[in-house]
């Protein structure tokens, strides 16, 4: 077979340097992270209920509609949700988890006890008013309640009420009985499946398994799906004036970003296993061990591969591997990646960066080529554009204080999300919401908390 | 009342043969999309499951570098398999807006639409004329999106080019990613575009709600390390009070213990126990119910604690050996903790539950023959998305779109043609052509 030469020559990525400074300093000043509070916002319009409970998923969800506005209700259990205890080496922070902390943005937070007629009652009469509610319970415990979407609808037609649970609501395993968890949410998702190092020839050892994300990557993928839904959902209601109920499974939502994996299988029946520090769509597309640390570099087309092996002075390495099959083809690819760290290894990644740029910027020749060098948790959060960016925020809590987080990741010229506090301790809000949405007062609120309902 | 009660009502809300049955959500916004890989067209994508009409404008001849980019180089009936799970639904518009003409079709195309999508460097668009400023001037209502590696501005936007890896390794995910005194693992998947596309839509969305109240647009902006740095849960304020540099530590999470990958004697199991009750339902299950009353493991906060962590994890480890991941798999579901095993995409294929929720999605492309892809994962029991077509090659809808939106006459189109304005695929390199069974006629709408 005569094997076709790749001429990718990225069509649209122009990569000259000379940007465009009229529309940098325009854009800046437009969206600036610094004015994001002199403008309006886009969901200030809505008032949600999240009841998620020992669930990031759930939290992340509200979280993303409280940065764009929307008053978010936290409904707690008198003795606080359980993700409150979701915290490295069991830390806390004027007595709540770090996980929580980072979640409880811009909310309200309050308690009831739902297993009783009274917080039910309240329950109901806060969803008649509401927009959205969002909960993670095993599917049947609301609606035990009488709290589910099928009951609820009937008070308040216009309720969008989104649920996320690793099985999801319905399909032949919605009734399992498992609780969710972020690691099964991975692992049912297949980034499993790829993300790890294969077994070398010394074979099998403890690394050369199925590895999750760092973070917790399933929790964060169902709440940011479950917010897509809800906010597509409110597009058909603004239209229609309906409501709906929206179903996220985390492991599903993971395999939307499991690129083709589907696919591949479908169209040739095979697999492609964990590939650690090779891919199986790009190569070189790699990470390599550098003076200093790591880095990540990449060459793959024809001419970017020409580019990293000119920067490299490596044409041999160049001649070895001439196509884009060659650079796929697994049993090629240590050799790539070794030849690669053969060189990496004499420059620091600040170095590498550097002769890259030189490369691309000034046109040393063809291909384009990136690189980075891996910063860990103490370099980014150090690194001060980011800062500038309004990617990393300190702010002043009226009771954490001055605690930096990260900030939401929009930058808008109209409504920009934002950040107002950062979290509050169980039922930190008992007093307010229950006053203003319920006409609830001290008084009635004590009798509750004596009757273990608030 | 019963949960079985409940889950009746649920499979019969959302049920999938129904899904062709209902109206979709964002029926009547249409987007234009100028993009390529993955960032920016899985916006559209993701949209267009639920109706938005998407154009997407790809260069003449070469279009979408994704077309070149699939697995081990494996060309399905001469498309690109990394192509498809971004493009969906779409009109494949093929038009070089280089030219004068061709970004004053751009122009008029923008005018008809609701939503641009790019992910171009800053001021691509606005060198060739396409940009927001340009663009609101002849539509005030517009909402435009760019996506790209390190935003519009600021210390790196400026002259670095950037992937998802890039993003990976500037955003921390990579450092906390893989096991300790090993190498920093690259998520297998393209999270950071995929999760920044995600990102992308939703700030489309919370703009499209503000335009339904005040009929205003705006431009939004998103970077994909900027994007994955906002889903490192604890990591940053964990540091910032106490200067702890989050090392990678495998499957084990130091947050919620036990939490991990275990192997059994047939293979690995991920198996989580975030709570106290859930906590004693494993130690039932493992037939040491003592170990939930020993004061290192008894409570969440005390058990986290990196000694008691670390030998409560050794003595699932030791009884994990003796279990098939099935045997725990089954345990979890009688006494209620969390366990499953590591599915792959055979797995998932295959699962009834996947396909009966219609994640795993069945359909038939007029040009590729039966697809089987992965469907939305927003289950939505009124307005449901759906997928009706599959990624086309290159210009397939120029004669429609440019007819249809714009109203152009045939001689015109043929101008344009004769001009390279407009054009179809290449044959070479692979990935932009149609199967060579292909009969000149299947998909093509007009």
């Amino acid at each position: 077979m005569e094997i076709p030469k790749i001429q990718t020559t990225l069509p649209y990525e122009d990569f000259t340097i000379e940007a465009d400074r009229t529309w940098v300093d325009w854009i800046r000043e437009a969206d600036d992270p610094r004015k994001n509070h002199l403008k309006p916002e886009a969901l200030d319009d809505l008032l949600v209920l999240d009841v998620s409970e020992g669930s990031i998923g759930g939290l992340f969800a509200s979280s993303i509609l409280a940065e764009f506005g929307a008053d978010v209700i936290r409904i707690e259990p008198p003795g606080g949700d359980s993700a409150r205890k979701f915290t490295p080496f069991g830390y806390l922070y004027k007595g709540t988890g770090l996980g929580y902390l980072m979640e409880g943005r811009n909310k309200y937070h309050i308690t009831l006890n739902l297993n009783k007629p009274e917080a039910q009652d309240a329950f109901r009469r806060l969803a008649a008013q509401a927009d959205v509610i969002i909960e993670s319970f095993k599917p049947g415990v609301m609606d035990e309640w009488g709290l589910s979407y099928r009951h609820l609808k009937e008070i308040n037609p216009r309720l969008i009420y989104g649920s996320v649970y690793t099985y999801g609501h319905f399909g032949p395993e919605a009734g399992c009985g498992k609780p969710n968890a972020d690691i099964c949410d991975q692992a049912r998702s297949g980034v499993m499946a790829v993300t790890g190092e294969p077994e070398g020839p010394d074979g099998p050892k403890p690394w050369t398994v199925p590895t999750k994300e760092g973070n917790w990557m399933g929790w964060y993928a169902g709440g940011g799906w479950l917010a897509f839904g809800i906010l597509t959902a409110l597009h058909h209601r603004e239209v229609t004036g309906q409501g709906q109920m929206v179903d996220v499974a985390p492991p599903e939502a993971e395999l939307r970003f499991c690129d083709y994996h589907i696919q591949y299988y479908h169209a040739t029946g095979t697999l492609r296993g964990l590939v650690g520090a090779y891919d199986s769509s790009v190569f070189p597309y790699t990470i390599v061990k550098t003076k200093n640390g790591y880095s990540f570099i990449a060459g793959f087309s024809d001419p970017n591969w020409e580019g990293l092996t000119n920067i490299m002075k490596e044409p041999e390495l160049r001649a070895q591997f001439p196509t884009i099959f060659d650079r796929l083809n697994k049993e090629n690819q240590p050799a790539i990646h070794q030849g690669i760290e053969k060189w990496s290894q004499n420059y620091t990644g600040e170095e590498i960066l550097d002769l890259v740029q030189d490369y691309v910027v000034n046109r040393r020749g063809p291909g384009i080529v990136a690189t980075a060098w891996m910063t860990d948790i103490k370099d980014t959060f150090e690194d001060e554009v980011w800062w500038d960016r309004g990617i990393f925020e300190k702010g002043t809590d009226p009771f954490y204080g001055d605690v930096a987080f990260q900030a939401p990741p929009w930058k808008m010229t109209l409504t920009p999300p934002r950040l107002k506090w950062m979290c509050r301790p169980v039922g930190g809000d008992n007093d307010f919401i229950f006053l203003r949405y319920l006409g609830i007062g001290k008084e009635k609120l004590k009798e509750w908390e004596k009757k273990n309902i608030v | 009342m019963s949960r079985e009660d409940y889950l009746a009502w649920t499979n019969q809300a959302f049920d999938a043969a129904k899904i062709f049955a209902k109206p979709e959500a964002l029926r009547g916004i249409r987007i234009l999309e100028l993009c390529t890989l993955i960032l920016g067209p899985a916006v559209p994508d993701y949209l267009g499951e639920f109706g938005a009409e998407v154009i997407k404008v790809e260069l003449p001849g070469a279009g979408d570098t994704m077309r070149s980019v699939t697995p081990y180089g494996t060309f399905w009936k001469n498309a690109s398999l990394g192509q498809l799970p971004q493009n969906h639904n779409k009109y494949h518009l093929a038009l070089d807006v280089h030219s004068s003409v061709g970004a004053e079709i751009f122009r008029r195309l923008a005018q008809r639409c609701d939503v641009v999508v790019e992910n171009l460097r800053a001021g691509t668009m606005d060198r060739w004329g396409i940009g927001y400023q340009q663009l609101r001037e002849v539509n005030p209502k517009i909402i435009y999106i760019a996506l790209n590696g390190f935003g519009q501005w600021g210390g790196y936007a400026e002259g670095r080019a950037s992937y998802d890896a890039v993003a990976q390794t500037v955003s921390g995910l990579l450092a906390t990613t893989g096991f300790p005194g090993r190498l920093p693992l690259k998520t297998g998947v393209f999270v950071g575009d995929y999760f920044g596309a995600l990102f992308g839509a939703l700030g489309v969305l919370s703009a499209l709600h503000y335009r339904d109240r005040t009929g205003e647009g705006q431009f939004i902006e998103i970077s994909q390390g900027e994007g994955l740095m906002r889903l490192l849960d604890w990591s940053w304020i964990y540091y910032h009070l106490e200067k702890y540099n989050r090392p990678r530590t495998g499957n084990r999470d130091l947050a919620i213990c036990p939490s991990d990958v275990f192997l059994c004697k047939d293979g690995p199991v991920a198996l989580a126990a975030g709570t106290d009750e859930q906590f004693r339902s494993l130690c039932q299950a493992m037939g040491q119910p003592e170990l939930a009353e020993n004061p290192r493991y008894a409570e969440v906060l005390t058990r986290l604690k990196e000694e008691n962590a670390v030998s409560l994890l050794e003595i699932i480890a030791e009884w994990a050996k003796t279990k098939t991941v099935a045997e725990i798999n089954k345990l979890g579901e009688e006494y209620g903790f969390a366990s499953s095993p590591i599915l792959n995409a055979k797995d998932q294929y295959e699962s009834p539950h996947f396909r009966a929720r219609a994640s795993i999605f069945e359909y038939e492309d007029p040009i590729l023959g039966k697809m089987t892809e992965v469907g939305s994962p927003a289950k939505l029991s009124a307005t449901p998305g759906r997928l009706k077509w599959a990624n086309k090659p290159v210009g397939l809808d120029n004669e429609f779109v440019l007819r249809k939106f714009l109203g152009l006459r045939t001689y015109q189109i043929q101008a344009l043609a004769e001009k390279k304005v407009i054009g179809k695929w290449v044959e070479m390199p692979p990935g932009r052509k149609p199967p060579s069974d292909w009969d000149g006629k299947a998909g093509v709408i007009m």
